[in-house]
């Protein structure tokens, strides 16, 4: 037993979810990410279980970890009790806190995530914004939604929602500074700002510069494929 | 046996939520969704409506409350300890500052990462010492664990709020749902992580049949109708990750198609399957030129269309993917036909 499964035993979310799997793979049949990727759940509950440290470093650098959706419907189905999407989470801490993240392309998107909604908690108080779910990054959405977008403040009158007032009816509006400070307080101590600050860093440990990982994001910003940036 | 099988089931996961007309069913605290509001905004400006005029009930929000922050949680920006004390402040709010003991989310994932602190507080008198005290050091504020139903530790959903009250829409609505086949969709963060709290447990979900057979729809069943949207925080986040949750649609949808071709009605109570289920029929028809045309509303925007309140102006069914008026038509609720389909979306 090594240093990273211990670290793994030490998670409560691993220790809640995580009651001795059989192997039945009753997990992996309802998966839904099991079904369009490279992804097993009751594999990674198999690994886990080795205690192996050098299957679980190998784990955590790859990509499948990160093809979990936190669905839960492996909670729901497992005979054991186990929650498959508990040890997820667990592990893709461990990941980011050991730079392991950044070796993967799915695990890379972490810096995305950081940035597109981990630190708006600590600017506004929500973790989505109203401009997140921008038409370019979502055409699914359709040009009704691109109508919204480009008239969103009338839109949200409109609807009797508006935005960016304090304590309005609606939603989106500002919360007061003395309460932001709160959240932030609540934040740092209670490691969300390392783990965001984790995932900077393990970046620019390996794509060499910050410079480099400012290029990372531009490519996503403008591509919207993170693919589209090349690793030397 | 089947339906003694299914009465059981319903009877080990029957719910408590007070109604309009029960002890404490008529001043609840709410919290708002930072999903909802980014991804389908209109959903809370017509439950609102509902909520206090049609039901009467006085909704208590504070300034200060913020979002959960579990989809930044699932989304692996933070920790489980800060959605304890986030969680834990969100309460104490509600509690001192606004003096309400009964409170409802507006968000599934809210809802179910409530209920996972409140659950880790009860079995880990470890990690209730440490929010109680985080929650002290960081905010000077009480701790308190809302008992919403039953008395004991919980909070509950907006949707389980209309499912209390549904004869009493039911009584209210204008328009009814008879001869209409829908189904229903109910959100993964609903029903599945604590199937003990969702009405109807994860195998038999009441909270939206109940809706629909209040109002008089004929339920349908298919095969795929417990499988994911395939909304996934980061899959659905990134447009790059997006197949996920396209395809999982398309495997809905099409197995909806196979088993009722007829039924064009989904109702949800999760923001994310609400906004997705939708939005990626549009992709499925550009990428494989195959039309579902399967209408998408939330427990919240039915209701308000049955009540008559306006389908765009108070709905918000302005930013759909899918065209509404074909089911607007079916159920005969009339909206004003002298303009074109693009101006009723359009506003200004
Ligand atoms: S369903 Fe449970 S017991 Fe079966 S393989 Fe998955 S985790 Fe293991
Ligand atoms: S939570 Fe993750 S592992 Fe579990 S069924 Fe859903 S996608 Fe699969």
């Amino acid at each position: 037993m090594g240093k990273l499964f211990n670290e793994l035993k030490q998670d409560i979310l691993y220790q809640h979810g995580m009651n001795a799997c059989l192997n039945c793979g009753v997990c992996t049949a309802v998966c839904p990410a099991a079904e369009f990727n490279d992804y097993s759940p009751r594999e990674v509950m198999n690994i886990v279980q080795s205690e192996d440290d050098e299957l679980i470093e190998e784990l955590l650098k790859s990509d499948k970890i990160w093809y979990c959706g936190q669905c839960f419907s492996c909670k729901t189905r497992c005979p054991r009790g186990n929650s498959v999407a508990s040890v997820i989470l667990a592990l893709r801490r461990l990941a980011i806190h050991y730079g392991y993240f950044a070796e993967s392309e799915k695990g890379r998107q972490q810096l995305i995530a950081k940035r597109v909604f981990g630190e708006n908690m600590l600017k506004r108080g929500y973790t989505l914004l109203a401009q997140n779910i921008s038409p370019s990054h979502f055409p699914e959405l359709g040009e009704n939604w691109e109508y919204y977008y480009d008239h969103m403040r009338e839109m949200r009158e409109w609807w009797g929602v508006p935005m960016d007032l304090e304590n309005s009816p609606g939603s989106h509006r500002m919360i007061p500074e003395q309460d932001m400070e709160e959240v932030r307080t609540i934040y740092q101590k209670t490691g969300a700002v390392s783990l965001m600050d984790a995932v900077e860093k393990g970046m620019e440990k390996k794509l060499g510069s910050k410079a480099e990982v400012e290029k990372y994001w531009q490519t996503w910003l403008e591509t919207g494929d993170s693919r589209n940036y090349e690793i030397k | 046996m089947k339906l003694a099988g299914k009465n059981q089931a319903w009877e080990r996961h029957q719910k408590q939520v007070p109604s309009v007309d029960e002890p404490g069913g008529n001043l609840w605290g709410c919290f708002r969704s930072c999903f909802l509001q980014s991804a389908a905004p209109y959903t809370e400006g017509v439950a609102y409506k509902i909520l206090k005029n049609d039901l009467g009930i006085e909704l208590r929000e504070a300034p200060g409350h913020t979002s959960c922050g579990a989809i930044g949680y699932h989304g692996d920006v933070n920790n489980l300890e800060t959605q304890m004390v986030i969680a834990a402040r969100n309460f104490s709010i509600a509690h001192y500052e606004q003096g309400v003991d009964n409170l409802f989310s507006f968000c599934v994932t809210s809802f179910a990462n409530y209920t996972e602190v409140i659950k880790l507080w009860e079995e880990e008198p470890d990690l209730l010492e440490y929010t109680e005290k985080t929650l002290k050091e960081t905010t000077g504020r009480e701790f308190w664990i809302p008992h919403v139903s039953g008395g004991r530790p919980s909070v509950v959903h907006a949707s389980d709020v209309f499912f209390a009250n549904r004869h009493k829409l039911a009584e209210k609505a204008k328009y009814s749902l008879k001869g209409i086949k829908a189904t229903d969709h109910v959100g993964c963060h609903y029903g599945k992580i604590f199937p003990g709290e969702a009405m109807g447990g994860a195998e038999f979900p009441q909270v939206l049949v109940g809706l629909l057979e209040a109002f008089g729809a004929e339920i349908v069943d298919y095969p795929e109708r417990r499988h994911c949207c395939g909304m996934g925080f980061r899959q659905c986040a990134f447009p790059e990750n997006r197949d996920y949750t396209a395809g999982s649609v398309y495997k809905k949808l099409a197995s909806l198609k196979e088993a009722h071709p007829d039924c064009n009605l989904i109702l949800t109570n999760c923001p994310g399957c609400t906004v997705f289920m939708d939005a990626e029929q549009g992709t499925i028809k550009e990428v494989l030129e195959e039309e579902f045309n399967v209408s998408i509303l939330d427990y919240a925007q039915l209701t308000g269309l049955l009540l008559g309140y306006d389908p765009f102006k108070d709905c918000g069914l302005n930013a759909k993917a899918v065209p509404v008026e074909p089911l607007l038509d079916k159920i005969g609720i009339p909206y004003d036909k002298s303009k074109t389909a693009e101006e009723r979306r359009r506003p200004f």
